[in-house]
């Protein structure tokens, strides 16, 4: 009797053998996860772009992930997000093509716009006394007035490359550039007004006329046009935080 | 001898039939809330960009997780207009105009702390491969948040780093992620 029994639990137990063979079989094919995660780093292209397909008579995988790969359209993207526009990047590529030349410009700019500020109130020659006289010496006025049109026209250059690079619909600007652009207000104005002005000064002094009026404010004028300026170069910079030191 | 090769046949079978039962589960997963963040170095600026138009979905299936997330390019926002139109001419963004993103990890790791994923990333009109780039999960009632770094690089896409000041930014752009996922 106690070996009937025996023998009876050995039968179940090569049963469940019998059925766990199969079911090892049929996890393993079906779970490549689970081999890799057995002795591989994990699943690469190679393995997943070299289907059964290249078999004739192979059997449709029907537990492979190739029909239920996952695309863009199961994110709900509109065909207008994800489709390509090369006009858009041809003219993302001409704005910044002008915006670098503008940079560069602008910073140039700078050297003679200090330079000029600087040699302005040197235009004024000392008498023999050593009072200011209101006639400064030709090469002082000379060299402002060079220093002054190299200024204005490098600025105007450096303008028109802000100005004519190509405008991107849809983005509404933001951030540091707001600033920038609202200081062009205050150094765009002061840029016409400093030469002319310098230009009326100049004229009243020649017919040995005290500078008055309206023409004695070039300095003041030329003064603000280079802070403003000034401040639209690091305003687009900001903030700054220094590195240097740091390895690129 | 007889009882210990009957325990060891139910232990195997207990072992398979879970494995079996295991492999044979699907989940699918989507994105809820998503938080992408890229960061740009330079000597004088450290510019953070931040997205929340990603989208994603996954499927587990056969003992293995695909997931899909997919990002464009110029949802970014760096907190400047001219900054961000400046990143989409660099990486070539309204030519490629999304940045899409493919996980695969083993199935098993979807109720674990640390998730290994291989990932395959197409952005700028490249593909690059990461293997094994860690991500943590950790549950949030109903939902999982789904936190890591990709540890993105500009010459692995071939971006010409930008240049302020003729310094060029830093080759290194790792993308920080952040999304929560609910099972469907």
């Amino acid at each position: 009797m106690f070996q009937h029994v025996e023998t009876h639990r050995l039968r179940f137990a090569f049963f469940l053998l019998a059925v766990a063979f199969p079911c090892l079989t049929l996890a393993q094919s079906a779970s490549p996860a689970a081999q890799s995660s057995a002795g591989q780093q994990g699943p690469s292209q190679a393995q997943q772009s070299s289907p059964p397909s290249k078999l004739p008579n192979a059997p449709t995988p029907a537990a492979s992930s190739s029909s239920q790969q996952l695309s863009l359209s199961d994110l709900g993207f509109s065909a207008q997000q994800t489709q390509a526009d090369p006009k858009l990047q041809a003219k993302l590529d001409r704005r910044t093509r002008m915006l670098k030349i503008h940079q560069r410009l602008g910073i140039i700019t700078l050297a003679p716009m200090a330079a000029a500020l600087i040699t302005g109130p040197m235009a004024k020659a000392k008498g023999k006394n050593g009072q200011i006289i209101t006639e400064p010496s030709n090469a002082n006025l000379d060299f402002h007035a060079a220093l002054g049109s190299a200024t204005a026209t490098l600025y105007f250059t450096t303008a028109y490359f802000a100005i004519a690079a190509p405008r991107i619909s849809n983005h509404p600007k933001h951030g540091a550039i707001r600033v920038h652009e609202a200081l062009a207000f205050i150094h765009g104005p002061g840029m016409i007004l400093t030469p002319i002005l310098g230009a009326m000064a100049f004229s009243q002094e020649q017919k040995g006329e005290k500078v008055h009026g309206i023409a004695s404010a070039h300095g003041a004028v030329a003064t603000t046009t280079v802070l403003a300026y000034a401040a639209a170069i690091v305003s687009v910079s900001w903030p700054i935080h220094l590195k240097f030191w740091e390895k690129q | 001898m007889n009882r210990f090769l009957y325990v060891l046949c139910l232990g195997i079978f207990a072992v398979l039939a879970a494995q079996y039962i295991l492999a044979q589960s699907d989940s699918q997963w989507v994105a809820d809330q998503s938080t992408l963040t890229y960061h740009m170095s330079h000597p004088m600026h450290e510019v953070d960009g931040v997205s929340h138009a990603a989208r994603g979905k996954g499927i587990c299936h056969a003992g293995a997780c695909e997931f899909l997330i997919a990002v464009p390019v110029k949802s970014f926002d760096s907190g400047d207009t001219n900054r961000d139109l400046h990143m989409i001419e660099t990486t070539r963004g309204a030519q490629f105009p999304m940045i899409v993103v493919r996980a695969h990890f083993s199935q098993a790791e979807i109720a674990q702390q640390w998730i290994h994923a291989d990932l395959e990333v197409q952005f700028a009109g490249q593909t690059a491969h990461y293997s094994q780039v860690a991500f943590e999960r950790t549950q949030q009632g109903n939902a999982v948040r789904i936190t890591g770094t990709i540890p993105l690089t500009c010459s692995d896409f071939k971006i010409d780093r930008p240049t302020f000041l003729t310094v060029p930014i830093k080759n290194e752009i790792p993308v920080r992620v952040d999304m929560s996922w609910h099972a469907e």
